[in-house]
């Protein structure tokens, strides 16, 4: 399995079980990918995550659970480098990224307001 | 991009943008159709209107509050009891429903007048209730009256009362939906701020888009109670007002119907920085992960995670029960908006059926993002469908059951295919472990009732068996199962009460004891 199928393995379980990357505006959406993405990366590296505010804190139940769905999910993660994982997530980002932001048909998601 | 034409509705071209087939290789950057916009002449859609989605669906499950419609009485009457949002004083706001009754005079003359005398008269007639809803129409919208200052008026002489006004008369967006937005935006600038809460616990939420149909916030607020959780307010079912004005001191917002009422939860993360999870409290595992996630935000993820496994123990096997005999089986999940992703995937996992189609009466283009991703390859997504195209596409897939509302699946049972009641339920609360296995049995009693077998034989063509007697669902259910499943010991079908609710009220919670000195 090359690096892409794999980024679409992990893509696939995010877009069937989750909802925090479907925010209504193109911003939160950004937010949102940003936040769960980067702290899911550091629990699947091992490395400490920041929990100082209550929405770093929202973001990180997000990230735990998504990253222990990888673990159980995906066996080959387990015999990635910690580069290796953090390449993988970095693709991820960028197709979430892509798939709800910058590719999205949503014509919702400039709206200037809630 | 997959865009699917309905033969009936060659005519009207502009629907063909409305519906997509999400094939091999699809994804939502080339499978989305238009939604939320106005309802194409022509097309009979199935939408309500935005003072009905104001107040049917948001204002009306608050229980303490004297909802009422400044309009023509033929407003209020429609939007009356249709909908199964119970509230543990006794149904006040289902049984009673109160309008000023505009007639042509007050067209002509103005209606503030009559609308100053119906809220001094409903106040008199219920002087319990010190709260009240009032809602625009398009009749009083249309000329102009005041509803803001006559509530105000009101207010001033009768200081023990509080009004909210919910400007959104039904020509005030394209669908219901509409509706919610105007009364969530209402609701945070007129009310949200204006009543402090008493803080009894270190973990406080509001428990956000989710209107108590038969009963599922009963069932949520056991296991937030359970672990001992303050829920400050739910926005709206089995609401109280007072409690929903003291929305801005909670700690979290835990989202459930994101198309009712995220535009509250995002509005109170910027101006109060109250964070919005959103769940899926229907599912064994995506409640689960709901619970477990409330839990691990405020600490407490062991409190969570006792629930989830007393919880699962108890009704795993029921829900397996149902899964062996609802595998493969033809769904159309066709409710009004937020269900069709609530659901789409869990119950292809959990109940095992194939969900064929998707679409949604007044859901926008984020909830088609998440139902297309959710859903299974080949499936229909329509965006506002009218009858016409709803029966096209139940002739195409042949489904073996829908979830929908009760005008198109009145439409269906015509043409010989059950439905269920997405919107109000047949036998829920559906929300819960056991509210799950409850509509696993509903599916279950939709399908395999002989009655509907009978249903299917037209008598004006088909040919009437005279050798067969009369069959149980057992015997239809069971006919191709293995003897490991029929004869399980394991499996079986669900036991609980007729009312499942009884026995909530009145239980007493464990008091978390260090709980109580770090309430803040
Ligand atoms: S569309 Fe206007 S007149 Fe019709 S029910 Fe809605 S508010 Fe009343």
């Amino acid at each position: 399995m090359d690096m892409k199928e794999k980024i679409e393995q992990l893509v696939d379980y995010i877009m069937k079980n989750c909802l925090w990357q479907f925010h209504s505006r193109a911003w939160d959406r950004k937010d949102q990918n940003a936040g769960v993405l980067t702290k899911a990366t550091q629990i699947l590296c091992g490395e400490a995550v920041e929990l100082e505010t209550p929405t770093d804190r929202c973001f990180w139940v997000d990230a735990v659970c998504l990253a222990e769905a990888y673990k159980s999910r995906y066996p080959w993660l387990a015999a990635m480098s910690k580069e290796e994982i953090k390449q993988i997530m970095q693709g991820l980002h960028e197709r979430m990224d892509y798939l709800t932001i910058t590719g999205s048909l949503n014509l919702e998601l400039t709206d200037q307001h809630y | 991009m997959p865009y699917h034409e309905f033969e009936c509705s060659k005519c009207i071209p502009e629907r063909k943008k409305h519906a997509v087939i999400k094939g091999p290789g699809e994804d939502l950057t080339s499978a989305l159709p238009q939604g939320y916009l106005s309802t194409i002449p022509g097309s009979i859609s199935e939408r309500g209107c935005a003072y009905c989605g104001a107040k049917h669906v948001i204002g009306t499950p608050m229980k303490d509050v004297i909802h009422l419609s400044h309009g023509p009485i033929g407003c209020t009457y429609d939007t009356w009891q249709t909908k199964r949002y119970i509230s543990d004083n006794d149904n006040f706001q289902i049984k009673n429903t109160f309008a000023t009754d505009m007639k042509e005079k007050h067209i002509i003359f103005g209606a503030e007048k009559l609308l100053k005398q119906t809220i001094i008269e409903a106040f008199k007639a219920f002087p319990a209730i010190k709260r009240m809803s009032i809602y625009q129409t398009c009749a009083s919208a249309l000329i102009g009256d005041d509803i803001n200052a006559i509530a105000a008026e009101v207010m001033e002489e009768m200081p023990e009362v509080d009004i909210f006004v919910c400007n959104s008369p039904g020509f005030a967006g394209p669908s219901q939906s509409g509706g919610h937005h105007k009364i969530n935006i209402a609701w945070l600038n007129q009310k949200v701020g204006t009543v402090e809460p008493k803080i009894t616990s270190p973990y406080v939420i509001n428990y956000v888009g989710e209107y108590n149909i038969q009963g599922d916030q009963h069932v949520m607020m056991d296991y937030f109670k359970r672990m001992g959780i303050q829920v400050l307010s739910t926005f709206t079912g089995n609401g109280s007002y007072d409690e929903l004005r003291g929305m801005h001191r909670a700690h979290l917002n835990v989202l459930e119907c994101a198309r009712s009422a995220e535009y509250i939860c995002n509005e109170l993360k910027k101006r109060y920085g109250i964070p919005r999870l959103d769940i899926d409290a229907f599912g064994f595992t995506t409640l689960a992960e709901g619970l477990r996630k409330i839990g691990m935000f405020f600490g407490i993820e062991d409190r969570a995670q006792a629930i989830i496994d007393e919880e699962t123990a108890r009704w795993k096997p029921e829900l397996d029960w149902y899964k062996e005999r609802l595998r493969g089986k033809k769904v159309c999940l066709w409710p009004g908006g937020s269900k069709l992703w609530h659901w789409a995937n869990v119950v292809h996992e959990e109940f095992g059926v194939d969900v064929v189609s998707v679409y949604t009466k007044f859901g926008h283009q984020g909830d088609m993002e998440k139902g297309i991703s959710r859903c299974q390859e080949g499936a229909l997504a329509i965006d506002d469908p009218n009858e016409l195209e709803g029966l096209e596409a139940m002739d195409m897939l042949k489904p073996d059951i829908i979830f929908t509302g009760k005008r198109p699946g009145e439409v269906a049972k015509k043409v010989r295919v059950p439905y269920l009641n997405a919107h109000a339920y047949h036998n829920g609360p559906w929300k819960g472990w056991e509210g799950w296995v409850r509509f696993a049995r509903d599916i279950y009693n939709g399908i395999y009732s002989p009655i509907h077998q009978l249903a299917l034989l037209d008598i004006s063509k088909d040919e009437i068996p005279t050798d067969k007697g009369f069959e149980t669902q057992r015997m239809l259910s069971d006919r191709d199962l293995s003897e490991d499943i029929t004869a399980s010991t394991v499996l079986h079908q669900y036991s609980g009460k007729y009312d499942c609710l009884a026995e909530l009220s009145g239980k007493t919670y464990p008091r978390f004891e260090t709980d109580l000195a770090h309430a803040v």
